[in-house]
This record gives structure tokens, sequence and C-alpha cells, in this order.
């Protein structure tokens, strides 16, 4: 896995976009929870919206929407399949967040982390998280996890493992993707390290789930 | 690409601010053209109404 970069990933998604796409239409309950509980805010992110399933979700707290992906296909998917007068879409690097300080009140950072190929790549998009996050900005941080069915891990061990996982397009021809598996104690521990302050964090349908706001 | 999103988007690497260069507007959206960073000069192109804000390191090698 050591020749994996985040380029990788990013040209894995610029290949099966539209396929990908067609197969994520819905927005995942546990988002809408939480955004449904938050206080209306300027400016929403959805970090890694991969074909926007979860802008409209947003557009209902924030005025605006900031749709940041890495893979420019999966960005014209959710262009063709979203409209929302709120929706700004940016080309981006999770972990190099093109995003001021203090400009987000809410964000979704939903099944992307896991994809970043080092630790200190994860840790430092934490950290950005934390960095464009307003003194009142909230996060919703979601990751696959150990303690997913189809994973024989230990779900209590202290960290998770890299692996890769196929993408079959319609045509037969398989796509690798990358993923980091969390462990939901390397989950938690890699939170902690970082600018974020965590609220609570939890492990439903295999996928590790933290609340997070900005440190004050 | 709206030109409300300048007062939100910064430079990926220094995160210092963007002087926006447009080359083609279509009914107010920014079709095409450059953002470059003040302070590490950087470029990065707005193309088909989006902007690429990648990191250099990660953009395409060569144009699809």
């Amino acid at each position: 896995m050591d020749d994996t970069d985040a380029r990788d990933v990013r040209e894995t998604y610029e290949e099966i976009a539209d396929h990908f796409s067609k197969t994520r239409a819905y927005p995942w309950p546990e988002v809408e929870t939480f955004v449904e509980e938050e206080d209306p805010v300027a400016v929403g992110l959805d970090l890694g919206c991969g074909n926007g399933r979860h802008v409209a979700v947003l557009a209902e707290r924030a005025d605006r929407v900031v749709a940041l992906d890495a893979s420019r296909n999966l960005l014209g998917a959710a262009r063709d399949r979203i409209d929302d007068p709120g929706m700004r879409l940016v080309q981006g690097d999770a972990a190099r967040l093109p995003l001021r300080a203090d400009s987000v009140g809410l964000a979704v950072y939903v099944a992307t982390l896991h994809h970043l190929p080092s630790r200190e790549h994860r840790r430092e998009s934490l950290d950005e998280l934390a960095r464009v996050l307003g003194a009142d900005g909230r996060g919703l941080v979601s990751v696959w996890s150990t303690a997913h069915d189809r994973f024989d891990a230990d779900p209590d061990a202290e960290t998770g493992f890299d692996t890769t996982i196929d993408w079959t397009l319609p045509d037969g021809s398989v796509v690798p993707r990358f993923y980091h598996i969390y462990a939901p104690a390397e989950f938690e521990a890699d939170l902690e390290a970082s600018q974020l302050q965590v609220e609570s964090v939890r492990v439903s349908s295999g996928n590790c789930y933290a609340e997070v706001q900005s440190q004050a | 690409m709206n030109e409300d999103l300048l007062d939100i988007i910064c430079c990926p690497l220094d995160k210092s601010e963007l002087e926006l260069d447009v080359r083609d507007r279509d009914d107010g959206e920014i079709v095409s053209g450059t953002l470059t960073c003040t302070e590490c000069g950087e470029a990065y192109p707005i193309e088909d109404g989006i902007p690429n804000l990648l990191p250099p390191d990660m953009r395409e090698e060569t144009t699809a």
C-alpha cells in the first residue's frame, strides 16, 4: 500500500464517478438526524461530497453549501443531480483545504477520511476541519470501521488496517479503492490528537461517527 | 463558479487570499478563469465553472 497516494484515490473516483454516482442517491439517516438538530448557519460544508448526496440536507440549514471533492467527475455528477441555488462546487484535497479559517458553520465529513492514504494525512485533515470551522461551528465525521460485519477484524484492537476494496463497473472491469478501516479506538485517538473538540463518538451500522466542534 | 465563493476560498498551500481573473462569464457565473494566490503566486484554474483548488502535486499530469 506504500505506493498509494492521494492522487491515486482521486483518479480512482474519476474513473468510477458515473457508475458510483448512480448507486449513491440517498442521504444517510445519521447525517439527516445530525443536521436537523443544528441551528441555521451562513456556510455549510460537505467535505468529500461525492455526487452531492448530502448537499440538499445541509441546504436546509445553510444559506450556501460548499461541496468539496477531489474528483472533478464526481463534482460534475453533483452538478447534474443537485439543483440548489446555494450549492458551491470546489475541487480540493481534504488534507489541505482551500477554505479560510472560521469560514464554515456546519460541516459533514462522511465516508471520506478513510480514503486518505496515511495516518499523517488523516490527522492533518482533521486539523484542517478544525481550522475552517468557526468558533461555534459543528461537524459530523464518519469513517468505515473494523466493527463492520464484512471485516473479520478485532473491533477492540488499538489500530485498524489498510485495504483495497474493488469497485466493479457495469462492463465488468474492476477498479481498486484504497481504504483505511478504522478501529474505533484509533478513530478516537486521532480525534483526540487533533485540534477538534470531540462531543461524542459512537459506532452505527459498521461506521464510526463523531460529533465535533472547533476548539475554543 | 459564483463570485461569492471568493470570501470563503483561499490558497490550499499557504491559506492566503486569491485574486480572480475572469476569462469567460455566463449569466453571472464564472465559466473559466484563474485564481492566483496573492502570497505564493500559485495559479489555480477555473474550468467548466468549477475552481480546481487541488494542491499542484495532486493535479492531472496531462490534460485528459
